[in-house]
């Protein structure tokens, strides 16, 4: 399957999907004027990415604001994988917070809560 | 009225028994008594049909119900989690707020809280309004021969001690370097002068140094009073020249700006 890789702007973070190895990375901000339009690769990425019988995810986040429009994109995202998780599929969530900002951190567990997926919270090394 | 079933058995033995075949009432009443069965049998029909149908929509109403909850809970959480974002976004601004308008190293006002509060303080063509500006004694030899990790810990403690109470600033705030202000507002020169005095006495102390051994700290004090219409950068040359003032009178002591 194709690279996906958009960059990331002042209001935007970067995406970069790949195939080999089975990874996800979203890095920075994220406030767009349209989150569906900026996220809806991402969703086709993932769709057809974890359609596969024997698809594995593993979703590294840096993610410092999100507005509510992103929350709601996240969501459905977790959803996506919180989905493949329970019909087996190996897909695991990394989210990485700055220790100078410990509200990071608590906003991640709230979208830990009711996924059954390995969720892990971690500070940057 | 409710027909049970021993009645129903009743009528059927009545209509079966061959001695009242051929009587006029005989073929009225068995008429009559299948006419009532089938409409029984509509009735009941009738009835199954009804319930079948309530209770698919009892059924799609709690699927409803169920979805709509899943939905409930879906936007709080998006409003509970989004809500504390926002709650993110003003604390940063409040700790960008603090960390532009004062100073890392001893924690006090900086110049551009400073200046913004002078503008503020002499917006009142009759505010009382008194500064003076604090320069360390020798503070290059302090750095050279201490250390520069001395130095900084020299600051913070002068620093620590012009906002002491009893001097009575209404702001302390650094300067440059090592250079300070204090701002009093509502009192006279005369009463600024004696806090700044008292500061001036308490800033004066022995503090470690980087070598192990201790050395004495003063700073020069040069005061002004804010005239009327001044302008601040008029008012703050007064000071300055007051500090130079104190500098070549031997240092460690107040100078008023006249």
């Amino acid at each position: 399957m194709n690279e996906l890789r958009i960059a990331g702007t002042t209001s935007t973070p970067t995406i970069h999907c790949t195939s080999v190895p089975p990874c996800v990375r979203l890095q920075g901000d994220s406030y767009p004027e349209n989150a569906f339009e900026l996220y809806q690769p991402l969703m086709h990425w993932l769709q057809a990415h974890l359609d596969a019988a024997d698809a594995t995810l593993r979703m590294e986040l840096e993610l410092v604001y999100l507005n509510t429009s992103s929350v709601r994109v996240m969501m459905d995202v977790f959803d996506l994988l919180e989905e493949a998780h329970r019909s087996g599929k190996s897909v695991s969530v990394r989210w990485y917070y700055d220790p100078r900002n410990e509200r990071v951190a608590e906003l991640a567990e709230e979208f830990k809560e009711d996924l059954s997926l390995p969720f892990e919270i971690l500070p940057h090394p | 009225m409710k027909r049970s079933a021993s009645q129903d058995a009743e009528i059927e033995a009545l209509l079966a028994n061959a001695d009242y075949v051929g009587h006029p009432l005989h073929d009225a009443l068995t008429s009559l008594y299948r006419q009532l069965q089938d409409q029984v049998r509509q009735l009941d029909r009738v009835t199954r049909i009804s319930d079948g149908f309530q209770s698919a929509a009892r059924r799609e109403a709690g699927s409803l119900t169920e979805r709509l909850n899943k939905q409930v809970r879906q936007l709080e959480k998006i409003a509970r989690i989004s809500d504390g974002y926002q709650t993110m976004l003003q604390d940063l601004n409040k700790r960008l707020e603090h960390e532009s308008t004062h100073d890392p190293l001893t924690g006090l006002a900086n110049r551009r809280l400073a200046l913004s509060r002078l503008l503020q303080w002499t917006a009142g063509s009759g505010a009382l309004l008194c500064v003076a500006l604090v320069d360390v004694d020798h503070f290059k030899q302090i750095n050279d021969l201490q250390g520069h990790e001395a130095g900084d810990r020299a600051l913070v403690t002068i620093a620590e001690r012009l906002l002491d109470p009893a001097g009575g600033a209404h702001l302390v705030a650094r300067w440059g370097g090592e250079e300070f202000l204090l701002i009093w507002t509502g009192i006279d020169l005369a009463q600024a002068e004696q806090q700044a005095q008292c500061l001036r006495e308490k800033v004066q102390a022995e503090l470690p140094g980087g070598n192990g051994e201790s050395f004495h700290c003063t700073a020069s004090f040069g005061l002004a009073r804010w005239q009327p219409g001044e302008a601040i950068d008029a008012l703050l040359r007064r000071a300055d020249a007051a500090v130079y003032a104190a500098k070549h009178a031997g240092r460690n002591q107040v100078r008023v700006a006249p």
